[in-house]
């Protein structure tokens, strides 16, 4: 560390882009529109599983204005891979021989404007001969169940999903396309030497991720098979990757850029729009963009259902003695990265405990409905309303305080998780303590209700509390390069995007750290293939603690390439020197000092030149038995978050009115405290739109609820009374400063909390999300 | 697909009824929008003439006439709840307009577009059920007066002819010391209600309820008066008892749809919980003095 203190690690500086984005003067893919450009749209399935029989494009084609109009069969007679798919290669661009879900694309069409290319789609004869279809997790289970996908082939793209080649126990003919398995100890001992077992079975509906923008991308092929794409992604790397395989070019041939993203939250990861953009580009001879519609968004990824059955053995002193867990994901028609959904959320399924004996199958399964991909959490948040909602069930019936009962059990420094990997630095008691805090927890036994009512209506109060942690992807790579231009000032070459999460601003913060530069001095170069080097994906809260590593240490090897230039004009040895504010000066003469653009001036001898520093992140994964699970090494980091709820209940009414809700996330090291804060209080209203809100509802397969008219997200005045996002500083050895992943973990334990709050009011148990009014009432007062 | 269609501004009543007499059913009239607007994006109205009648300045007013408030169709729904005419002469109508939609639904929208656009839950159709309201109706053959019994005949659906605009609502002006109340359920703030409740409660002067009214939406293709509740309050002390018994009677029969917001069940139960605390606050603000 050159620096005598920390000058802008740590400090409160506003997002480097917000001015620009609040008085809109930011970029985003729909805003770009190369010269020629046409509008492609998409053709869908009315029926949710079928045989494609014949589509009829002659009279699209023949229409003013149309360039270029696809089918499943055209892509199997171009020189293309048309399967795509990170986990497995189940999914074309446009559906090849059957379609799977209400909602499936079967054609495409490109044309001068968005008017003409409807007026296009609906000259489409589409005649689909329907099979039968099959939209529950447990109904495609059964032996005789229709088979959604046919064949599974193993994308081998990415290295933490080595399940997905083996190690499951389920037949190759099956719904279930993929099984985590983890075994430690021995749960039917534990179970039979528990002084009491509880069973339950927890589940909740797919929902969606609602950001703000819709999916875009714009290809445009320029001469000499060179593709050129800018869209709304969170994995610009990968997407260049994958495009190079369907086209068969070399990657240096695919230029793939990312501008700022309106939201993610999950739902642009891998690849959604870009293929088929590419491919009605490559028809069509010119640009093409395809931009959804909200309705569109609903039938292009979603948040994944679960049902999870868990049977928990306890002792008489609070203890955990043993925990089983069968779990079931709907990953809809196709996979996406249903897998690692099942696999990251695998770890941790039987939560963020201390338990000798632990079972879990957890299977992603295909249904006839929307495809599921990731959402904030990889399938925490999912696990975490079952384990959280039935810890909550084991403390009051056994007239144990729900804090205090997971006080005693959560995991500490050292403790060996389910997956016999070791646990360090994992702040989640403190977590779990400063949010009881934060509600004024009174750490009772047993509770009463805490009516508020006057006579005319009745409400009743309660509090609740939940906690959760998640293993950060592993194995996995960032890599960045920072250039300090003549001037002094500095580029951040990074693969990772900028999608409201504040990274464009805590990696500023990192390179002004480490050159001594001023903030206003650092910009951010958005991710583009042909010059920001890999990064795996901007998701699952790895920005921070990867490629800030892998900033920092670019920002390093720039410094120590300026360093010996300006140790001899200030005739001190490079160790002594240190830098701030756009200052260089040595420990030993302060009264000397040189700006970053003085030293460069030296070093090339006028107003030229280039610094370049190269920083690159791994972390490595532990070999693991597949037939247990078990691992020395799963992941690089833990991370872990707490929430506790007060909630009012209407009982006339059943409605849930938060009152306060807490939240605190073991940051480790806060770069910019403000921006965490933002992150966990973000996270935590999302969070509660799924709680008491979202479902998409479906009937026969069929979506009936797709617009933000039927399908409600909450809105400002349905904030918490109180939002009080909290940090809680556990310092990571390997972070940046210290600095943890924060995306997600304000996000997990949200619906439980509120869950069990509403419990402790009315002293009933809702299973089932979201928490609606009606079931609500139900469960106070069955019918 | 972009919607297509004819603008065609009006700027007094006769232009505006000219223009549809001569455009018919193709054309629709335009007032605040906050309906109309989102219904041709999602492409559910497919107008090929919008008459806007915004220029239209003499139907913007809000007066005391005849015991009775009169509001110009046109007034735009903020203009009517920062009206303290509206406040003093009809409270109830005070009450239910902060809950429409949001801030800039109410800042557009206006009173005669809610009303003609008709959507069964909207707010200021339960007030104007419950009140009684009038509408002032203007055609090629003058005007006419249309009671709110006779005006709202099913979802979306009014006495207006395809040739006639609503130029005036109004709304009785009720006895001193009427206590009044509208509670709505809604899923989300801003929300349309999925259950609403109006109610007055006027005493006589033995403190027995001498005059209750109480419409519900939510239950029905319009909102309903509940007239055997009514008829059970006439005549009965404004007690817990009574105010139980008139909101059971009102629900009791009830057949309202099930739908992605709620069950039948739900919203027949919900309009029990929702009668009983409009008439509990109705009969609590009937005993309170009145303030003039």
């Amino acid at each position: 560390m050159s620096n005598p203190r920390p000058a802008v690690i740590g400090a409160d500086v506003p997002r480097v882009e917000g001015i620009d984005k609040v008085t809109g003067h930011v970029t985003f893919v729909d805003n770009i529109e190369p010269p020629g450009m046409l509008h492609g749209m998409i053709r869908r399935s009315q029926v949710p599983h079928g045989r494609i029989r014949r589509i009829d494009t002659s009279r699209a084609r023949q229409l003013s204005g149309v360039y270029a109009v696809l089918t499943g069969e055209d892509l199997l007679r171009m020189d293309i891979d048309p399967y795509i798919g990170p986990a497995f290669k189940d999914q074309a661009p446009l559906a090849i021989g059957k379609v799977r879900y209400a909602g499936d694309p079967v054609a495409a069409v490109a044309a001068v404007d968005r008017d003409t290319a409807e007026e296009a789609l609906d000259l489409i004869d589409v005649e689909v001969e329907e099979l039968p279809a099959v939209f529950d997790v447990q109904d495609a289970l059964r032996p005789d169940a229709p088979l959604v996908c046919e064949r599974l082939v193993p994308a081998g793209t990415f290295a933490d999903l080595i399940e997905l080649l083996g190690g499951g126990d389920v037949p190759a003919t099956s719904n279930a396309c993929f099984q985590y398995k983890l075994r430690r100890g021995d749960v039917a001992e534990g179970l039979r030497r528990s002084d009491r077992v509880f069973e339950h079975t927890f589940s909740n509906p797919p929902t969606q991720h609602s950001d703000l923008e819709y999916h875009c991308s714009i290809a445009q092929w320029e001469a000499s098979n060179r593709l050129q794409v800018w869209t709304a992604t969170q994995s610009p790397s990968y997407v260049r990757i994958m495009l190079a395989n369907m086209f068969r070019l070399p990657e240096s041939r695919v230029r793939v850029r990312v501008p700022y993203l309106g939201g993610g939250f999950g739902s642009k990861l891998y690849m959604k729009l870009e293929p088929l953009a590419a491919l009605l580009a490559l028809v069509a001879g010119r640009p093409v963009k395809i931009r959804l519609t909200r309705n569109e968004e609903f039938f292009t990824i979603t948040k994944h259902g679960l049902v999870a059955k868990l049977t928990t053995g306890v002792t008489r002193d609070g203890r955990l003695l043993a925990r089983d867990c069968q779990i079931m994901w709907d990953t809809g028609a196709y996979a996406d990265i249903g897998p690692r959904v099942t696999h990251k959320s695998g770890y941790t399924s039987a939560g963020p405990y201390q338990i000798p004996n632990v079972r879990i199958d957890s299977f992603s399964v295909y249904t006839n409905k929307p495809p599921a991909g990731a959402f904030r959490g990889f399938g925490i948040m999912q696990v975490c309303w079952a384990y959280e909602s039935q810890m909550d069930i084991i403390a009051r019936e056994m007239g144990w305080d729900p804090v205090e009962f997971r006080l005693k059990n959560v995991l500490r420094e050292g403790d060996v998780q389910a997956t016999g990997t070791v646990v360090h630095s994992l702040g989640l008691d403190q977590c779990v303590r400063a949010v009881a805090d934060a509600v004024a927890w009174d750490y009772r036994e047993a509770s009463a209700p805490h009516p508020t009512g006057d006579g005319a209506r009745h409400l009743v109060r309660g509090k609740g509390v939940a906690c959760s942690m998640k293993a950060v992807i592993t194995p996995s790579v960032s890599a960045a390069t920072v250039l300090v231009h003549s001037d002094g000032s500095a580029s951040v070459l990074s693969s990772s995007v900028e999608m409201g999460q504040g990274s464009d601003t805590a990696l500023c913060q990192i390179v002004a750290e480490e050159l001594g530069a001023r903030l206003q001095d650092v910009a951010i170069v958005h991710p583009d293939t042909d010059v920001t080097p890999y990064d795996l994906i901007t998701a699952g809260s790895r920005t921070t603690f990867h490629m800030g590593n892998a900033v920092r240490m670019a920002a390093i090897d720039a410094r120590s390439q300026l360093w010996p230039t300006a140790a001899e004009l200030l005739d001190a040895a490079p160790d002594d020197l240190t830098a701030q504010d756009g200052r260089v000066w040595a420990r030993t003469a302060s009264d000397r000092s040189l700006t970053h653009g003085q030293i460069m001036m030296a070093r090339f001898g006028g107003r030229a030149g280039t610094i370049e520093g190269h920083g690159l992140f791994e972390t490595h994964h532990g070999s693991t038995d597949l037939d247990t699970g078990q691992s020395d090494r799963v992941t690089a980091h833990w991370m872990c978050g707490a929430t506790a709820a007060e909630v009012e209940v209407d009982t006339d009414t059943g409605q849930v009115r938060i009152v306060n809700l807490a939240t605190a996330v073991d940051v480790g090291n806060a770069i910019n405290p403000f921006a965490c804060r933002q992150q966990i209080g973000g996270a935590s209203v999302q969070g509660t739109g799924p709680a008491l809100l979202e479902e998409m509802l479906f009937e026969a397969g069929q979506l009936t609820n797709p617009s933000f008219v039927d399908y409600k997200i909450p809105s400002f005045l349905d904030l918490p009374d109180r939002l009080q996002p909290l940090t809680v500083e556990d310092p990571h050895p390997d972070g940046p400063y210290g600095a943890k992943g924060i995306g997600e973990a304000g996000i997990f334990a949200i619906a439980p909390a509120i869950a069990n709050a509403v419990a402790d009011a009315v002293g009933a148990r809702i299973p089932s999300l979201p928490i609606t009014p009606e079931k609500v009432l139900r469960a106070i007062a069955p019918p | 697909m972009v919607a297509t269609f004819d603008f065609l501004a009006a700027n007094s009543v006769p232009e505006a009824l000219d223009l549809l007499a001569r455009h018919g059913s193709d054309a629709k009239v335009l007032a605040g929008g906050q309906s109309l607007i989102p219904l041709i994006n999602l492409g559910l109205a497919q107008p090929s003439v919008l008459v806007d009648l915004n220029h239209v300045r003499d139907l913007a007013y809000i007066e005391r006439r005849d015991g009775s408030l009169a509001i110009g169709a046109l007034t735009r729904h903020s203009t009517a709840a920062q009206s303290p005419l509206v406040r003093e002469i009809c409270p109830l109508l005070a009450e239910a307009v902060p809950l429409i939609g949001d801030r800039q639904v109410r800042s557009r929208g206006t009173v005669g577009g809610s009303i003609a656009h008709a959507d069964p839950v909207a707010e200021i159709l339960s007030v104007a059920v419950c009140l009684g309201a009038t509408m002032r109706v203007e055609g090629p053959g003058g005007s006419r007066e249309v009671p709110s019994s006779d005006f709202f005949l099913s979802y979306l659906t009014t006495a207006l002819g395809p040739d006639e605009i609503l130029a005036e609502v109004r709304f009785p002006e009720l006895p001193a010391g009427t206590g009044t109340s509208f509670q709505e359920l809604v899923r989300r703030q801003g929300d349309f209600a999925i259950v609403a409740a109006a109610a007055t409660i006027t005493l006589g002067d033995d403190g027995a309820i001498r005059d209750a009214r109480l419409a519900l939406s939510g239950v029905a293709p319009t909102p309903i008066r509940a007239d055997a509740a009514e008829g059970w309050l006439a005549g009965k002390q404004p007690e817990a008892a009574a105010i139980q018994e008139a909101a059971r009677l009102a629900s009791d029969g009830l057949e309202p749809d099930s739908d992605v917001m709620a069950s039948s069940d739900y919203r027949r139960a919900m309009a029990e919980v929702f009668a009983r605390r409009a008439l509990t606050e109705a009969a609590r603000r009937a005993h309170a003095k009145p303030t003039r």
